[in-house]
């Protein structure tokens, strides 16, 4: 008898705790609220018309399916073979002006990098891979993937890059070479873009907290 | 006036603390009230504490909260001989055969500015109504055209934002884009956000951080750390508003009503990240620097008096664009995204960044997460 009492406030206390939770539709903490009434969204806003006028193309990258900006048709000297026409060996001798002489690289140091590290020397319009694949210029994020793949598990998430458009999907984001020059990949120490002056009084005037 | 049509749809009916306020019967927050303290619970002494001190303000609404108000005679008289000046000013200016039509329309448009209600409590067609009187005001006064929304919040959204402290280098260029895009007065230099430089090895300490720097960055031994409006879930200046000019949208944007705003500063008091900035002149802005893409709670111009904070953008995010500190930054460190979708990047963030919130003991629940690489 006494076990069965015991039971019922058990259950009693254990609908109430239930109903308490929900009531309101309130939750405890934000986190609760994002897991449960979370869904994938399929409304009214998106950013097709943000990236109307860019060139995108599709891949699928581990688990995630999303669009990065189109790369050959950015490069004002592509195909390469227009000028590459036989493999860089035979045209180490020739006479000529020098074509890529801005490119000054910055990439880790000589010992672990050269330009073949990365580039074809039979075949230029094509990256190579360290295990000698050829990587097509568009999607030059699997050969940096190669070495810096946490950077690469974060952009892939979205944790490391930045959006084309807007949060809204589809999603399109920005790949390795829009943001890093793939040469000299670190960025450059430089002035912030702005001081504000009326703080700087302020706080000489003691305003400041 | 308690019969007012214009506002009689919005009466949202909250009846229930009508009969709270009458169980409390003394109409005033001390005093003899406090002896009911003891039989009340904690939920219903809630409310009946609000209900004494704010309580008929909650389900008033337009001239009810001005005209049906018990008052003394003295305050009676005092508010009757206003009223009458500027009735008979507004008279004056609409019936006078000299007055040109456009100093009539814009007299029109003042007397239904100074009287509609709260922005929160308006159907669609009034907020409509409201911006295109903000519209063609603007055009009356500057002959410019402006474009103001009043877009409401998108159903399934939520917004969010996670900011990643290893990729901030300090540039500043967000806080430039954001004064840019909203409007901030320029003459005193307001800006919604501020990067902290901080010393590495010691962890957030903003009495020690800088968030006034102007030197080459990223200076040695430090890092960066942004901070503005946190919209937080449970937010406190919210709370403290005595006229219900802030409040949390259905997309979690904690938004202000710069025409309801009556410039107490409570929230700037309430909130403890520093969010919440105050207009202590008149906002400036260059004519050829506007930005006429507007929002009604967003980025449209404020006047003397009234606070102003961070809105996520709302002009922009509400049309599913990004932030300008977003778009902006050019090292990736902010990400913007919709929480309750399980796809968005800022989901994934929480889910496989090790994220964390300032002061999280606080229950404030900000929807804003730092993490780093």
């Amino acid at each position: 008898m006494k076990n069965k009492t015991l039971i019922y406030c058990l259950i009693f206390l254990f609908i109430l705790g239930f109903c308490s939770c929900k009531e309101d539709g309130e939750y405890h903490s934000i986190k609760d609220k994002i897991e449960n009434e979370g869904k994938p969204y399929h409304g009214k806003l998106t950013s097709d018309q943000l990236l109307m006028d860019s060139e995108l193309i599709e891949i699928t990258a581990g688990e995630h399916t999303f669009w990065i900006p189109e790369r050959k048709g950015q490069i004002k000297s592509f195909a390469c073979t227009e000028c590459h026409n036989r493999p860089v060996a035979q045209m180490k001798g020739l006479e000529g002006q020098k074509a890529h002489w801005d490119v000054k690289l910055n990439h880790a140091n000589s010992e672990m990098m050269d330009c073949t590290t990365c580039h074809n020397g039979e075949d230029m319009n094509n990256l190579r891979s360290l295990t000698n694949q050829n990587i097509d210029l568009n999607l030059s994020y699997k050969l940096c993937a190669q070495c810096h793949f946490s950077q690469f598990e974060d952009w892939k998430g979205g944790a490391h890059g930045k959006k084309v458009a807007g949060w809204a999907p589809p999603r399109a984001s920005m790949t390795c070479v829009n943001c890093h020059n793939p040469h000299s990949p670190g960025f450059e120490k430089r002035w912030p873009v702005q001081f504000n002056t009326q703080k700087a009084i302020e706080r000489k005037e003691g305003l400041d907290h | 006036m308690s019969d007012n049509k214009k506002w009689y749809s919005l009466d949202l009916g909250q009846n229930k603390q009508k009969e709270a306020t009458a169980s409390c019967g003394c109409g005033k927050t001390e005093g003899s009230c406090n002896s009911q303290k003891t039989e009340l619970s904690a939920d219903e002494f809630y409310e009946a504490a609000i209900n004494a001190s704010i309580g008929e303000e909650r389900h008033r609404d337009g001239f009810e909260q001005v005209f049906d108000v018990k008052m003394d005679r003295r305050t009676a008289f005092r508010k009757l001989t206003a009223s009458l000046l500027i009735g008979a000013g507004a008279v004056s200016t609409s019936c006078s055969a000299v007055i040109d039509n456009k100093t009539k329309e814009k007299a029109q448009i003042d007397w239904e500015e100074q009287f509609k209600g709260n922005y929160k409590l308006m159907t669609d067609e009034e907020k409509q109504g409201t911006i295109n009187r903000l519209m063609r005001s603007y055009e009356l006064r500057t002959g410019k055209n402006i474009s103001m929304t009043a877009e409401n919040a998108e159903e399934d959204v939520l917004f969010g934002y996670a900011f990643n402290i290893s990729k901030c280098q300090g540039y500043m260029n967000c806080v430039s884009a954001c004064v840019e895009e909203n409007n901030q007065d320029r003459n005193s230099q307001m800006q919604y956000i501020r990067i902290h430089e901080m010393k590495d090895g010691q962890g957030f300490k903003f009495d020690n951080a800088d968030d006034n720097y102007y030197h080459e960055v990223p200076a040695e031994g430090h890092f960066y750390m942004g901070t503005q409006c946190f919209h937080c879930d449970n937010p406190p200046c919210v709370e403290v508003c005595p006229v219900q000019a802030t409040w949390k949208e259905e997309d979690g944007l904690v938004v202000i009503d710069y025409d309801w705003c009556v410039g107490c500063r409570y929230c700037m008091a309430a909130c403890p990240y520093d969010g919440r900035r105050f207009n202590w002149s008149k906002p400036e802005v260059p004519e050829n620097e506007i930005n006429k893409n507007q929002h009604y709670l967003g980025n449209r111009m404020r006047k003397k008096g009234v606070m102003e904070k961070c809105t996520f953008c709302v002009q922009r995010s509400r049309k599913g664009k990004n932030p300008a500190c977003v778009e902006a930054c050019p090292t990736g460190a902010r990400i913007f995204g919709n929480l309750l979708d399980p796809n968005s990047t800022i989901r994934w963030v929480l889910a496989n960044k090790k994220v964390f919130r300032l002061k999280e003991d606080l229950g404030t629940e900000p929807k804003f997460w730092y993490f780093m690489d």
